[in-house]
């Protein structure tokens, strides 16, 4: 049960696979590492070497990852958004940012946003698990009297 | 891993779409004038930074200042063409 950035994987476990559990490590990128390491795309995490796992331990504490990465993300859209910038607009929205057609075709997207909106008044999880049972409890008794 | 991504969009050898904006420098103590322009398409260069643009938006022109972020993105994503729709009750049926 080797540790590599202080999480443990599963001997078993395929190297690509362990890599690319992390947020930030993609295909492209778990391609690179591992070339770098000179990993075999199928090899599995027990056929590492201790200097392999020491290697990429050291390489992934020096990249953008996990919560680091998902600050950085937000932190773009913030930026879009404070600058005031069509992009940050749809973003805030919630609607397609890169010129997608909203005519037809967004109905999961609208969806979501209505989604949102509607969760909007219900501010902790709680409430919101209030909410959701409320509208359980509603169409088990709908289904009850239809029976 | 890919600095470049960001530059798919227009090729490097022609450099930053640069278009000839009649920016005038103020003397020391006195503000400039605002640029009134239609190139919504010109790209935000570092001397810009400070000064306040009319960018039009099709129908009027709205006031742009630029700041330091701003700089490589192009004047028209500041200025936003569309309008929320409202609906208008009818007066005469």
């Amino acid at each position: 049960m080797p540790f590599i950035f202080g999480v443990s994987f599963v001997d078993q476990q395929l190297v690509s696979r362990a890599l690319q559990s992390f947020y930030g490590i993609g295909p492209n990128v778990c391609k690179t590492l591992m070339a770098r390491f000179n990993i075999h795309s199928t090899a599995r995490i027990g056929a590492l070497k201790d200097k392999q796992i020491d290697d990429l331990g050291a390489e992934l504490s020096t990249m953008t990852l996990e919560n680091d990465a998902r600050r950085q993300l937000q932190d773009n859209i913030k930026r879009l958004r404070d600058m005031g910038t069509y992009r940050g607009r749809r973003h805030a929205m919630g609607l397609p940012v890169r010129g997608q057609r909203t005519r037809t075709q967004v109905s999961l997207t609208l969806a979501l946003v209505e989604w949102d909106r509607d969760l909007a008044g219900y501010e902790n999880v709680w409430t919101t698990f209030i909410y959701f049972r409320g509208l359980l409890l509603a169409k088990h008794q709908f289904h009850s009297i239809s029976m | 891993m890919k600095p470049t991504t960001a530059l798919f969009a227009r090729s490097l050898w022609k450099g930053p779409h640069i278009v000839p904006l009649p920016i005038i420098r103020p003397k020391a103590g006195e503000r400039s004038p605002p640029v009134k322009t239609q190139a919504r398409s010109a790209t935000i260069l570092p001397n810009f930074v400070g000064l306040i643009f009319q960018v039009h938006n099709g129908k009027t022109y709205n006031d742009v200042r630029i700041t330091e972020d701003m700089v490589g993105h192009k004047l028209g994503e500041f200025a936003a063409t569309r309008k929320r729709f409202t609906y208008k009750q009818t007066k005469n049926k």
